[in-house]
This record gives C-alpha cells, structure tokens and sequence, in this order.
C-alpha cells in the first residue's frame, strides 16, 4: 500500500514538472497558428483553422529568413574558429612541454572567471575604431575569443588524458609535431571535439547582449536579436509575434532532439571532472 | 677576447636549443594566443583605463581622474539597490533549481523509473532556449490582458488576484526569478543525475539495514555523496548569478522604478545609454571583481573538498 502511494506521488511530481516545462512552449507554438482575436478569446485553445500564414509573414516581412541566415553566417565561423585554435591549443597544452606553459594556460583560464562585461566597453570603441562596427566580424572575432577558455580547458584536458605512447611511436619514426597532432591524437579527439562544437554552437546561436551591442544594424542582426526588435514592432499582432518565437525555437530544439547525447555528454563531464 | 667570443657561442647554442625545445609549444598556440590577446586581453586592461577616466563616448580627450568612478560608485544609492537585487537574485536563482533539480534527479534515479530518458529530455527543452525567447514567452505568461497566468487563475476561481505581474514593482523581480528558475532547473537536473551515477549503492543497503527511511538516505546518504557536485553548480550558479544581464534586460529594462535594475543592467545603462563611459568601466570591474571572488570560493571549496 505504502508503496504504490510511493509511486503515485512521484509520478505525479514528475509529470507536473513536464508539465511546466513544456506548456509555455507548446502554447506558443499553437498561438503560432491562431489568429489574435483566438488567441486573444483563449490562449489556452487549440487552433480552430491552422494560419500557416503568420509564419509565411514572420518569414518574408518579419525579416526572419535574413535573421537566420545572419546567424548562420556568424555561428558557423565562430565554431569552426573556436573549435580549431582550442584543438590546437588544448594539444600543445596537455601534451607539449614548453616553458611557460603553465603560466599561458592560467591566462587563459582567467576568462572563464570574468564577464563579458569586464571587456564590453573597450570592445564597443575598438570595434568602432577599426571600421568593423558594420560587418558580421564585429560579433565573431570577439565571440571566438570569448569562446577560447572553455574550449582551451576542455581540449587540454582531453588531450593531456590520453596515452602519450602512440604520438611516441609516431616520433620514433620520424613524424613532426604537427602531423603527430593531425594523423595520430586529433583523429581520436571526436567526443571532445562534438562536445565543444554543440556547446559554442548554442552559445553563438543564443548570444544577446554582443549583438546587441555590436550588431545593432538592422541588415546584420542575428535571429535571438532579430526576434528582440520584431516582439517590440508587432506587440498587438500576437500571432505573428508567436510565430517569430517559434520560428526562432524550433531549429533549437530540433538540434537539442538530434544531439541529445552530445549535450548531456558535454555536461556530464564538465561536471564529472569540473 | 676568446673567452668572450666562447660564451656568446656557448649563449648562442643554448638559445638554439631552448628555441627548439619550446617552438613547436608556442607555435601550437600562437593562433589561440594572438585572437585571445587582441579581443580579449587589451580590451580588458582597457576597461580598467577606463574605469579611471571621464569620458562620454564622444570627446576625443579622456579625462584622468584616479578613483573619482569608485568613490561615486560608493555613493551611488542604485548601485546598492541594484547589487541588493543581485544578492536577492544569487539566493533564490542558486537554492530554487537546484533544489528542484535535486529532487527530480533523485526519482528519476530511483529504482524503476519508467520513461526515465523521456522525462530528461523534457525537462531540459527549456535550458537550450534562448534569453530572449524566455523572456518573450513569459512575458506572454504574465501579460495582463491575454496572458496565460491571469486566465488559469481566472479559471481556478482565483481571479481577483490577477494583474499585470511585470508592471508590480514588489512582484517584478520574483516574477522575473521564475521564468529565469524555468530555464535553468533542467541544467542542474542533468548534472545531478550524471553525478549520482557513481553513487555506491553498498552505503544505501547499509542504511536500509540501520533502518534509515527515504528521506534519512536521501540526506545522510545521496546528498554527502553528491557534496563535489554540488559545490560545482553552486558555485557556476553563483557567479552567473552576478552577470545575469538578457533576461532582466527582455522582459522589464531594469523597471519598473528600478525593482528589477541589476549590476548587469545598470552597467549597460550607465555605458551605452547615459553615456557615462568611464563610471560604466568602473561599475564593469565591480562586476568582475564579484566574478572572481565567487571563482576562488569555489577553488578554495573544490581544493578542501579534494583534500
């Protein structure tokens, strides 16, 4: 008897939590296909007549297919960018010996202590001084460089795991450092390296406040900035605002489904070895 | 002379040697290094030039005034009021989910869970939305004309307590806690249940032995054993806590009267919208400064903890 209330209490705790989880969301995505007067009668209803054309509109006129191709252009170099100078700089650091190597290392830790704040500032009239205040750089050098600790930290820490004796044997016979990096030890990185791909990649993807600042040009905004400014123009058109959530959310959480594993791997060993 | 001529030799062969021993190292790095240095490195030292100037953005002088920034920041009542909501918001932002996260990971780590990996991958669907999409869903959730809060309320009979939730200076800033709270439980859940993998299931039958019941193993047993854990997120949840910046910024602009302004957003303020260059810097470095003393705790945490 104890038992099965037992099982009824977690139960119902569990699906009340997948409940709040879920129900902001998939009202959204429903309010997408409503018209406002329905959505305005009942959030909670389920569309009578399915208005494809809201996320037409939010499409064509709402400016979202440049938004998305803006932060395809952004997100994309910023990763490879990241995910190469880490790969590189995380080998040097778990497996090379070289002077000063300690000291280079806890230099480049020291950016994941600080805020993007401690740098907005001086970036913002740099960024303005050289010119590149109009173009889609403005966001992916400084995003690159901001994405460099982590990477840095998981790349080291993954390389210095493993065995050094098949990059010795590869030296024995008579490969260069490089191509020990490139045929024999980053071949094997794959885990690492998808971990910190989806990782930057969602943090590219959802950046706010750096576009904010440095991409304030209509013509460059990416799409979490892009939806920021649609969400205040169209505050009375609820339907179309829905749609420009859901158009913004729906990528995401698709990548998410797909790459489950990547995320909950990248996650647990950051915690694991933290 | 000869002698001379032997040391620089001698100097000149160990510089050669030290260049090969160190160039493939330096060479591996140089690219991440010279990126890091540029965008990151100079901008900082540059904030703290700053934080020790008046300038608006505009002149092309910078004025040097030493401490004149910090002292106005020691004075400066919204500051206080803005830090106050940052500790308000560390507190309950920290406790809240991982408290929530706690729990969940714990029955669904319970014998027997069915749908285990379903559950998982709901509750973490609101963790890979973005600030800004939060921000925007709840402020449809708190709208006072269509929102969704009013009418479940409406629906439950509870009505007169409806309102506009966001525009409610002594409510705004929880208001703001939950959809932030929202987002993030399923993070702390995915960490907890990665962790309680390496849970040694001999301590649990021993307390079943001493005759613990569920919620004596759950403290004397599961929690002591997620103690390395535990002090990770706390402290990742901590020092986010200091920065948090989008959502605040989405859904309220610091407002209404400033009870929702935080460090985060008052620094943006003061730099980009009043102009006030050299007192942003320094509200900037206030900011780092929190940052780095929460990260050592927790290096001096996670050392004792080690030990």
């Amino acid at each position: 008897m104890g038992k099965l209330t037992n099982q009824i209490i977690k139960y119902t705790v569990l699906i009340i939590f997948a409940l709040i989880a879920l129900t902001p969301i998939v009202i959204m995505w429903m309010a997408a296909l409503k018209s406002s007067s329905e959505i305005f009668k009942d959030p909670f209803a389920l569309p009578t007549v399915l208005h494809w054309e809201n996320l037409v509109k939010a499409w064509t006129v709402g400016r979202f297919r440049q938004y998305l191709g803006n932060t395809l252009l952004i997100t994309i170099p910023t990763v490879a960018a990241v995910v190469s100078l880490s790969c590189l700089a995380g080998y040097a650091f778990g497996k090379l010996k070289f002077t000063g190597s300690k000291a280079v290392f806890f230099i480049f830790l020291l950016g994941l202590m600080v805020p993007f704040q401690s740098i907005m500032i001086p970036l913002y009239y740099g960024l303005r001084d050289l010119k590149l205040l109009g173009s889609l750089w403005a966001m992916i050098l400084p995003a690159t460089a901001l994405g460099l600790p982590f990477g840095i930290f998981l790349m080291q820490a993954f390389f210095h795991g493993l065995p050094a004796e098949l990059a010795d044997a590869a030296r024995v016979d008579g490969c260069d450092e490089f191509n020990v990096f490139l045929k024999i030890m980053l071949p094997l990185a794959g885990p690492a390296v998808s971990t910190l791909i989806v990782f930057q990649f969602m943090w590219t993807w959802n950046a706010f406040l750096m576009p904010l600042l440095f991409l304030n040009r209509e013509t460059l905004r990416p799409i979490a900035l892009g939806l920021m400014f649609f969400s205040g123009r169209y505050t009375t058109n609820y339907g179309l605002m829905a749609a420009g959530v859901t158009l913004t959310t729906l990528p995401l959480i698709m990548i998410y489904i797909i790459f489950q594993r990547q995320f909950m791997r990248g996650l647990t060993a950051g915690a694991l070895k933290g | 002379m000869a002698i001379d001529t032997i040391h620089k030799k001698h100097r000149n062969t160990s510089l050669i040697k030290w260049i090969r021993q160190n160039k493939a190292g330096y060479l591996f790095i140089l690219p991440a290094l010279i990126v890091y240095a540029i965008f990151f490195i100079y901008p900082f030292f540059g904030s703290i030039y700053l934080s020790l100037t008046d300038w608006n953005g505009v002149n092309p002088q910078k004025i040097f005034v030493g401490i004149d920034n910090y002292v106005q920041m020691i004075n400066d009542s919204l500051m206080w009021k803005s830090l106050y909501h940052n500790i308000i918001w560390v507190i309950i932002g920290t406790l809240a989910p991982i408290i929530i996260g706690l729990i969940l990971a714990v029955l669904l780590w319970s014998k027997n869970t069915k749908g285990r990996n379903l559950f998982r991958t709901i509750y973490f669907m609101p963790v890979v939305l973005s600030p800004v999409v939060v921000g925007i869903i709840w402020g449809w959730v708190y709208n006072p004309i269509y929102g969704m809060l009013n009418r479940a309320l409406d629906i439950i009979g509870l009505g007169n307590l409806s309102r506009g939730w966001l525009g409610d200076p002594d409510l705004a800033l929880f208001m703001v806690l939950i959809a932030a709270i929202w987002s993030y439980f399923g993070f702390c859940l995915v960490i907890f249940l990665a962790g309680l993998q390496s849970v040694e299931m001999e301590l649990f039958d021993a307390a079943k032995i001493d005759g613990a019941n569920s919620w004596q193993q759950f403290i004397n047993v599961t929690v002591p054993q997620l103690s390395h854990v535990l002090t990770m997120i706390i402290a990742y949840t901590m020092i986010g806590g200091f920065n948090i910046f989008d959502i605040v910024f989405i859904m309220t602009e610091g407002g209404p009267a400033n009870s929702t302004e935080l460090i985060a957003t008052y620094t943006y303020k003061q730099s980009f919208q009043l102009n006030s260059v050299g007192y942003g810097a320094a509200l900037s470095m206030a900011m780092t400064f929190l940052s780095l003393v929460a990260s050592v705790i927790f290096l001096k945490l996670r050392e004792k903890g080690e030990a």
